[in-house]
């Protein structure tokens, strides 16, 4: 190298900040550990050490134990205390024949010690070896940490299928292992529950070839699950051409209602310019039918222990169910238990029209309350 | 007390640093001297204690020497002892020349 110092700092050097009193000591300690291509630094006493070393963190630390004001002891010990230094390899020089510094050095976290008079040979071999440590230890450390993002991400991922991108990052956030929240196989909670499904899907696969469906059901899935993961719901199921979503669930959220409703009025919204190109390319009439229903329902992972599906049980599931069965195309029907914060939500100046419809299992018809959806 | 010189191998890659050292080195005498005046013997016993730790380091063994007995002499309290090392230790820094190696 013709230009030794100069090539060293450039490519992020082995930094050691050399603490003693006696600057002869530590200029001498400093020339050598340059020489073999580190980065040294020096402070004269303890105060300015712990300064340096907050303010940038060496690699490594060479520290004289007799000092004014705290001594090598001191420093190492406040060193190996704090969370952001422990592992920050710590050298204390002590006299050639004083043992009990040594004990001492050892009780106070110290890695290594160095005696005085400084042997060339003894400190470049020490530094070396720690130096080697310290390198593993941040690259294990680095292995660690790439793993955990690694996992995180593949929890994020599988999160993903089930949540929206957000809520998933919010579960995670607030579950780090992404397991305490669906640790309670079943509980009880409040959920709003919202069904849609294709007006208009029979006949549909009725007359297109086969080949064609699925596509045709990936699009409109694809515009449905755009529109829930945009308001934070949960799908909890798809099948044939219905989707389920819970809102509140898996993590509270106190506007569900109105989530529910802006994710309906969105999947319709959303869904008309398909149903258009769908009318002119097949001449068949589609639209989407929404049920809306709140309640108390069971949340929980049901299954065999092959196969489980997070899912959600109770009447109001049942009750959406059955209205998005009656809704017309592009219409929401809103059940009872729903109903009651609609006013809230929309403000009473908001028309309702309400219905009185019987539903299958139910002995009295129910109240629910149509909203249409322009599509024009 | 001859002036015969007294030859010190330093390792060449010190070399800039030595001035400095021996300018060091001389100021220190003179604190050691002030001292033993004063009667500190506590500030004598830290002097020692540093010759001790930085003159072999550099290739000064005698210092090293000297700084041991300065540590030891002023635990021990011996005044006479310590005022032999201290002149000792001037005839040392006024005979010593320096070898680069």
């Amino acid at each position: 190298m013709s230009d030794p110092g100069s090539g060293r700092v450039a490519q992020a050097a082995f930094r050691v900040l050399v603490v003693d009193d006696d600057p002869d000591m530590a200029g001498f300690l400093a020339r050598l550990l340059v020489q073999q291509g580190m980065q040294a630094d020096t402070a004269a006493d303890g105060h300015a050490a712990l300064e340096m070393i907050a303010a940038a963190p060496p690699d490594l630390v060479l520290l004289d134990v007799q000092m004014p004001g705290p001594s090598g002891f001191d420093i190492c010990r406040q060193l190996k205390g704090r969370e952001a230094t422990a592992l920050l390899p710590v050298v204390l020089i002590t006299a050639l024949e004083d043992q009990e510094s040594r004990v001492r050095g050892i009780e106070a976290g110290a890695d290594d010690f160095l005696s005085k008079p400084v042997r060339r040979e003894e400190l470049l071999a020490r530094v070396k070896t720690l130096r080697r440590l310290h390198e593993t230890r941040k690259e294990l450390e680095g292995r660690r940490l790439a793993a955990e993002v690694q996992a995180r991400e593949a929890i994020r991922r599988a999160f993903s299928r089930y949540l929206s991108p957000r809520l998933a990052e919010r579960v995670l956030r607030e579950s780090p292992d992404g397991e305490a929240i669906f640790r309670n196989l079943s509980e009880r909670a409040a959920v709003v529950t919202l069904f849609a499904d294709l007006r208009g899907f029979t006949r549909l696969s009725e007359t297109v070839p086969v080949s064609m469906i699925v596509p045709m059901l990936n699009e409109y899935f694809t515009v449905l699950t755009a529109a829930v993961h945009d308001n934070e719901g949960t799908v909890f199921s798809m099948a044939g051409d219905s989707l389920l979503v819970g809102f509140n669930v898996p993590v509270p959220q106190d506007d569900a209602m109105t989530r529910a409703v802006t994710t309906a009025q969105a999947m319709i919204e959303r869904f008309a310019p398909v149903a258009a190109r769908w009318k002119a390319e097949h001449r068949l009439a589609t639209g989407i039918g929404v049920g809306i229903e709140a309640g108390e329902v069971v949340v929980g992972n049901v299954g065999a222990p092959s196969f489980m599906s997070y899912t959600i049980i109770g009447d109001a599931v049942n009750v959406a169910a059955r209205l998005m069965q009656q809704a017309a195309a592009n219409e929401i029907l809103i059940g009872p238990s729903a109903a009651l914060s609609l006013h809230a939500m929309l403000g009473r100046s908001t028309p309702l029209e309400r219905r009185e419809i019987a539903l299958k299992g139910k002995a009295e018809p129910v109240q629910v309350v149509a909203l249409r959806v322009g599509t024009a | 007390m001859t002036a015969e010189p007294i030859v010190v191998t330093v390792a060449k890659d010190l070399e800039d640093l030595i001035p400095t050292f021996m300018k060091n080195r001389t100021t220190e005498v003179e604190t050691l001297r002030a001292a033993l005046a004063a009667g500190d013997l506590e500030q004598m016993r830290q002097l020692g204690h540093r010759m001790k730790g930085v003159g072999n380091s550099y290739g000064f063994e005698k210092v090293s020497t000297l700084g041991r007995q300065i540590e030891d002499g002023a635990n021990a309290g011996d005044r006479a002892g310590l005022e032999a090392r201290i002149a000792e230790y001037t005839d040392y820094l006024a005979r010593v020349q320096i070898v680069y190696e």
